[in-house]
């Protein structure tokens, strides 16, 4: 399916290699609960692929539109409290049903706050992502008879996975919730690499290289940039819903200003532009986080640190690390 | 205490305190982006570093007004540090670059002020002749807050001075607007950014020394200010000065308002307003670049 990308017009050649690497990874992933009887790694794998797909859905916006979301992690906290209000008050089965309520909800609240930093032009964008990020995230955080407040959602019962009539297991299963995180995550990645490598992608990629040289062919730019920011906030709204099934908690650190700079860190640590490096960089950063936030309290030092590195001598990330060497042993 | 006249006197006098200390720290964050086209991300750690110098100055026996010289000028140190060995490096780079490098910044300087002075809140003890009321118009006022009102005027007056008057300020007015013009009558350009970086952070020092006695310093006053200083940024219009003046004194005024009558939810309104005003005006309200 992904050699459907060759589009006239468009040179992105798929390497016959790369698609192999991409299948074995997944075969991998999907093996691995059968292989591994542990529980802390499986679910630490699920939190990675979760992030995952958040972090690529920021890299839809920065790397291919070129514009910053400062708090991208509020629209996938967003999602995850709509879901989980969803299966709580309304209708403590229907898990298609609550998911779908999540990715319509946070569009319907995208869409206004996109169409006003679509106004304002690159900079103020960025801005105001982080000020209506905070926004977000005051009213979770204070709202206390809806979302729990400080304490966050609690009480989510776990509903069956069920697609067209069979049963596939329930979400409370570690094992199960792994495998549909992995299918979901895999869909959206190649819908994504589908949508990117389409003339759209084209458009997007061309405002990011120059905006006043695409308004002057005649794009309109704030409209793709819309698009863009929907695209991303819709991955984003995706990436709640696994993360509340796969939780079964959500609270307001998950929409901090300081989570969505782990989320930033995520893509440059798997370089802006490359889809797949979001993932890398995705897993990278939890397995850090996991590792480093046990032996020190003092972790934000230590995420600025890495932040400026990463900006001052590798701006491309670990993707961009191959050509580095490339170009290193030709020289 | 007296009456609705009172109130409303608290009220406006509040919001005249809460909009001059946006303003100072907006004004800095706006000389450095009309110059150098740099948004600080790490403006309102900047901030809090001021007000937490202030306090470590005061309580280490030092006078209050010598803290008030002191700090701004250790802010500015710092500036100078960061400008040299990060920012300037970055200068030719995408803006995405400089913004998501002074981001890290942020995180970097608000964990080292966890990590220096620890997460319970601190408070700067005032010299004894500002910390009474005076009465004004039916109410009993803090004489510091009266005394703050009338310093930030001050500095605001001084800026203006600064920027109209000398030499120093004539060439960073001349490079708002044609820096390549200014390069060409021989200034050194690299200075020029130099001089606004460390000025911008000169004021944010001098904010953070004025509200800490205000407000209770903890770790989160940084970050709370930069959303508010980017809010009176965008809505004065980037880089625009009096434009910066306007949008501070409005959403000082609708601060303080909202958090009197809803207490919880009163940044959402700030938001709300932000929001609309950008709907309609989305250059902000004098529109970009207008540097005097």
């Amino acid at each position: 399916m992904e050699n459907t990308t060759n589009i006239p017009g468009i040179n992105k050649r798929v390497h016959p290699l790369k698609i192999v690497m991409i299948i074995i990874v997944l075969i991998g992933l999907a093996l691995f609960p059968f292989i591994s009887e542990n529980r802390f790694y499986i679910s630490l794998i699920n939190e990675m692929m979760i992030y995952g797909l958040l972090a690529m859905s920021l890299d839809v916006l920065l790397g291919y539109t070129g514009s910053l979301s400062f708090m991208h992690n509020a629209y996938m906290g967003i999602s995850a409290y709509v879901v989980g209000l969803f299966l709580i008050h309304l209708s403590p089965t229907s898990l298609w049903l609550a998911c779908f309520a999540g990715i319509i909800f946070t569009s319907a609240v995208a869409l206004p706050v996109g169409w006003v930093q679509v106004r304002t032009g690159g900079l103020a964008f960025a801005l105001l992502t982080m000020a209506f990020g905070m926004m977000f995230h005051t009213i979770v955080w204070k709202w206390y008879d809806v979302t729990g407040g400080d304490d966050g959602l609690m009480g989510m019962p776990n509903p069956d996975i069920t697609l067209f009539g069979w049963n596939l297991g329930n979400s409370g299963n570690p094992v199960t919730i792994y495998l549909f995180t992995l299918v979901i995550a895999a869909i959206c990645f190649f819908l994504t690499r589908r949508i990117i490598n389409s003339p759209f992608g084209a458009v997007l990629e061309a405002i990011r290289e120059n905006e006043d040289r695409a308004s002057f062919i005649g794009i309109n730019v704030r409209r793709y940039k819309l698009l863009g920011w929907m695209l991303a906030c819709m991955l984003a709204s995706v990436a709640g819903a696994l993360f509340i099934l796969y939780k079964g908690y959500i609270g307001p650190t998950t929409m901090s200003a300081f989570a969505g700079a782990g989320v930033l860190m995520m893509v440059l640590l798997g370089g802006m532009g490359s889809l797949w490096g979001a993932f890398v960089g995705a897993a990278i950063f939890i397995y850090i986080q996991d590792y480093i936030s046990t032996m020190t309290e003092h972790w934000e030092i230590f995420l600025g640190l890495v932040v400026i590195f990463l900006v001052l001598f590798l701006p491309t990330g670990f993707a961009g690390l191959g050509e580095h060497l490339k170009r290193f042993r030709k020289a | 205490m007296g009456g609705t006249l009172g109130i409303i006197v608290d009220i406006s006098l509040n919001s005249l305190v809460l909009s001059g200390v946006f303003l100072i720290v907006a004004i800095g964050l706006n000389i450095i982006y009309g110059l150098s086209r740099i948004m600080n991300m790490s403006h309102g750690a900047l901030y809090a570093v001021g007000a937490y110098t202030g306090y470590t100055l005061v309580a280490s026996g030092l006078n209050y007004f010598a803290a008030l010289i002191i700090a701004p000028i250790i802010v500015g140190a710092i500036g100078l540090l960061i400008e040299r060995t990060i920012i300037a490096p970055m200068r030719k780079r995408s803006m995405v670059y400089t913004l998501i490098l002074t981001y890290g910044l942020m995180f970097f300087i608000d964990g080292m002020i966890k990590y220096v002075w620890g997460n319970k809140p601190c408070f700067i003890d005032l010299p004894a002749f500002l910390q009474g009321t005076m009465p004004i118009l039916g109410t009993e006022y803090p004489i510091f807050r009266v005394a703050t009102l009338f310093l930030i005027a001050g500095i605001m007056g001084g800026l203006m001075l600064f920027l109209s008057k000398t030499r120093v300020g004539l060439i960073l007015r001349a490079s708002s607007t044609i820096p390549e013009m200014v390069s060409c009558l021989g200034i050194n350009m690299s200075y020029v950014h130099m001089g606004a970086f460390v000025l911008g952070c000169i004021m944010a020092g001098m904010a953070g020394i004025i509200a800490g006695p205000l407000t209770t310093i903890d770790p989160l006053m940084g970050s709370e200010m930069l959303i508010s200083s980017f809010v009176v940024v965008v809505i004065g219009g980037l880089g625009s000065l009096r434009g910066a003046v306007i949008a501070a004194i409005l959403i000082g005024v609708v601060q303080t308002l909202a958090e009197f009558f809803i207490t919880d939810l009163a940044m959402v309104i700030v938001y709300i307003l932000m929001a609309v005003i950008l709907a309609f005006m989305p250059r902000g309200i004098l529109g970009e670049g207008k540097f005097e």
